[in-house]
């Protein structure tokens, strides 16, 4: 089961991340603009089972770290990605305040893209990667969450649909 | 879950942690393997970004026009004023006119000093997801770019090239938190090294504290040994603060890139330095303030019937 989702999702991501590298990065927007790789990979975390969203996690944190504006060492998106994906899916899975509620993944999504930027800077910091001013990642971590509150409730349906398609298209057949 | 499920779940999130701090360690430790997963991945992806680019382009104007209004709203208040009848016109050859009006500037910065350079057009802005400030460009290898080469912008200092693929490369900004020059004031040849803060302002500490910087003072690229990764005399941009704390051991100041990173659509790369060190000729012209005639009304009294 799980080989089988794995195998019809990676496509969409890779999809997902070749418009992420080809249109979406095209534009220089304001305030650190937005990875709807990540967005994609947390909305599908947050509506999968942990394991599935581990895994999901890390193959979506293998393609961010595989983009060209990867600052950090190869791994590192893997790493954060793999534990953010597992964290939020623990969270939120079975808890259908936010699995029945738009409102409810989109606060989840933009919240846990907040701490997965927190996270890569604390673990960048480690890792001895530059990050600039303080001010600039202030603006930066705001803007990325504004950013993520604008496009979440847009991608939602779509992202949802994709997900259930996978998901449930064995129980419905 | 069924029986061993949470135990397989573990094992599962386990073995992806361990794979990925071996990632991680493999790439600090400088293996090859990686950097080939990086550079197919690139090669894979450029002709994406460059149908990308021409597909975006107007659109990408677009967007920068928006985030720029506040900042020029009385050029463009100006403009509007001026240009009426050419808007139609200018929508049409924008893109076109500004890649060209770049190139030109560049041309001139370059044949100015005597680089050698290979033009390329800006075919994807990286992801500010990671903190850093890069641009792909349309060339690579395959047109005579080597990492480490100077890049150049019509303004001055665009970045370095970080890596190099067949007909793509990648640019770390100047304005990437890991980008380091070191550079000089103009006139004065005080030297320090400038660091990117990932906007459009740089920090600038000075090696001897005994010197004095002021506001205004323009900042060239030192240069390298063999010219790489940066060549001499390029301009870099103008102190905008100095920072005079009391205990400092360096002196410091904020500088202001000449370079608008935002908007920036062409750039050269220098595949070969000049012969030699230009010195101040690049520092850019101070505006000239055009003289404003004043008109003079003098009033002379017409005759009144009563004369």
């Amino acid at each position: 089961m799980l080989t089988r989702q794995i195998s019809v999702a990676t496509p969409i991501f890779l999809l997902i991340f070749l418009i992420q590298e080809a249109v979406i990065s095209q534009f220089r927007l304001p305030g650190g603009g937005f990875s709807i790789l990540l967005i994609f990979a947390l909305i599908w975390a947050v509506l999968s089972q942990p394991e599935v969203a581990a895994v999901i996690g890390f193959a979506s944190g293998i393609l961010m770290d595989l983009s060209q504006s990867a600052a950090g060492p190869f791994g590192q998106w893997t790493l954060i990605m793999l534990l953010g994906g597992y964290a939020i899916s623990y969270i939120g899975y079975g808890d259908d305040n936010v699995h029945t509620n738009a409102i409810g993944i989109v606060f989840f999504i933009v919240v846990a893209n907040f701490f997965v930027e927190v996270a890569y800077l604390i673990t960048g910091a480690l890792l001895g990667v530059s990050t600039g001013s303080f001010s600039q990642i202030i603006i930066n971590l705001i803007g990325m969450s504004v950013w993520a509150l604008l496009v979440s409730p847009i991608m939602l349906p779509l992202f949802t649909r994709l997900h259930a398609l996978i998901f449930d298209s064995r129980s419905v057949i | 879950m069924r029986n061993g499920g949470e135990g397989r779940a573990r094992l599962l999130l386990v073995i992806l942690i361990v794979t990925s701090l071996f990632l991680i360690t493999l790439d600090l430790r400088g293996v090859k393997v990686i950097d080939g997963f990086k550079q197919g991945t690139q090669t894979v992806l450029s002709p994406f970004q460059r149908a990308g680019a021409v597909v975006f382009n107007p659109i990408k104007d677009f967007f920068s026009d928006v985030t720029q209004l506040g900042r020029t709203s009385n050029q463009i208040e100006k403009l509007e004023a001026e240009n009426a009848e050419l808007k139609l016109q200018l929508l049409n050859r924008k893109n076109a006119d500004g890649q060209l009006q770049q190139l030109e500037e560049i041309l001139d910065l370059a044949g100015t000093a005597g680089y050698k350079i290979v033009n390329a057009k800006v075919i994807s802005h990286g992801s500010s997801q990671s903190f850093s400030q890069t641009i792909t460009i349309d060339s690579g290898s395959n047109a005579g770019i080597k990492k480490n080469m100077t890049v150049l912008s019509q303004f001055g200092l665009a970045g370095v090239v970080k890596d190099v693929y067949p007909n793509s490369a990648l640019i770390q900004l100047a304005s990437d938190p890991a980008f380091k020059v070191g550079a000089r004031i103009a006139g004065s040849q005080q030297i320090g090294i400038l660091s990117g803060q990932g906007n459009r302002s740089a920090n600038l500490q000075l090696l001897d504290n005994s010197t004095t910087i002021n506001v205004g003072d323009v900042l060239l690229a030192r240069g390298s040994i063999a010219n790489r990764p940066f060549v001499p005399g390029v301009p870099l941009g103008y102190v905008s603060r100095v920072d005079n704390s009391a205990g400092a051991i360096a002196q410091t100041a904020t500088v202001r890139y000449y370079t608008n990173f935002s908007t920036i659509g062409v750039v050269a790369v220098v595949v070969s330095g000049p012969t030699s060190n230009p010195g101040d000729a690049l520092v850019p012209q101070k505006p000239r303030v055009a003289p404003i005639p004043t008109v003079t009304v003098t009033v002379t009294p017409s005759p009144t019937a009563s004369n």
